[in-house]
């Protein structure tokens, strides 16, 4: 069903709860949140309050329990994992505290392997892989490993990557959360300039200076938003 | 450089901490101020927690949501901190808009 009303994302009573055999957790309790086209929002709040898993739902990783979630205008909360997967892989890029790199693959290797996913002849993903390793100020590095690299630079990586295969989409979970200061202010300005050129972000982050680049925070208290502080005008 | 860490000893729930820091030539001004809201509320159901998480009632929720929205439009949210168990109060971080 197509009801976007001007939103990329939109989630209506969204619930998630995790099942073991003696114990249920409700990690996120009727979520209501709207991303607009082009908005930078951050999303914060205590550890174990749902941020990741909400992350999650909206990268089409995870389906929810209950509620709707609109992605593009498109209700996704039942899609099967491989519908999830082609609307992921065309639509967002990820980037993530750990890096989560391939240690087996080249640098070239790693950014372009969204584009192998994607069937995207082998010229035109050479020339886009030179491109965005040029754009990250890592293309002198291209042919060492991630374990070869600082933090800094991996990061700048999996930026890289995530951006490839120019998403309009990208989250990034706690992206400076293993970083030194430099670096860590080095990516959130990659974020920051990717964002003023229309890309929509989405961090979750525990640092309140990385959460004061975004147009909105959103702050999860126990699986429920409890208050969202408009920063910037879009 | 992004942060600084200041610890502060014996900071009142509803005090004030005012950081002047200098940049260079630049001085800039902060204010923060630790809120503090109600938590043990009479009649609802305690919070309760398991080996790594923490649950509040949705009467707390309820009550945090309308404490933080009527909250002085004049300061902004920075920080929500976890209570602890048997907690009285919840303590919100927040700043001074300039």
């Amino acid at each position: 069903m197509m009801n976007n009303n001007g939103f990329m994302l939109k989630t209506n009573d969204l619930v998630k709860v995790f099942r073991t055999e003696e114990v249920e957790t409700t990690a996120l309790n009727k979520v209501n949140l709207e991303v607009k086209e082009g908005e930078f929002v951050a999303i914060m709040g205590p550890s174990g309050c749902g941020k990741s898993t909400l992350l999650n739902i909206i990268g089409l990783l995870d389906n929810p329990s209950s509620g709707e979630f609109f992605f593009n205008g498109l209700e996704v909360s039942r899609f099967k994992e491989r519908q999830r997967t082609n609307l992921r892989k065309s639509n967002i890029g990820f980037v993530f505290q750990s890096f989560n790199l391939i240690d087996e693959l080249t640098v070239y290797e790693n950014v372009e392997l969204p584009l192998l996913y994607m069937n995207v002849p082998s010229s035109e993903r050479k020339k886009k892989v030179e491109v965005v390793l040029e754009r990250m100020n890592i293309s002198h590095r291209k042919k060492h490993f991630p374990q070869q690299l600082s933090g800094g630079q991996q990061q700048r990586v999996a930026i890289a990557r995530a951006v490839v295969a120019n998403p309009k989409l990208i989250l990034a979970d706690e992206p400076t959360g293993n970083l030194d200061s430099a670096n860590g202010e080095e990516v959130m300005g990659l974020l920051t300039e990717l964002n003023n050129e229309g890309t929509t972000i989405i961090i979750v982050t525990h640092s309140p200076s990385d959460a004061e680049k975004a147009h909105r925070i959103v702050q999860l208290f126990d699986g429920h938003i409890v208050t969202e502080n408009q920063k910037k005008i879009l | 450089m992004r942060e600084i860490c200041i610890p502060i000893s014996n900071f009142g729930e509803d005090e004030i901490a005012e950081v002047t820091l200098s940049v260079g030539y630049r001085k800039i001004s902060y204010s923060f101020r630790i809120e503090s809201f109600p938590w043990d509320l009479e009649g609802t159901k305690p919070e309760e927690y398991d080996d790594d998480r923490y649950h509040a009632s949705i009467e707390q929720i309820m009550n945090l949501r309308k404490a933080l929205t009527e909250y002085d439009k004049s300061w902004e949210l920075v920080q929500i901190f976890t209570p602890c168990k048997g907690a009285t109060h919840i303590q919100v971080l927040y700043r001074k808009r300039n």
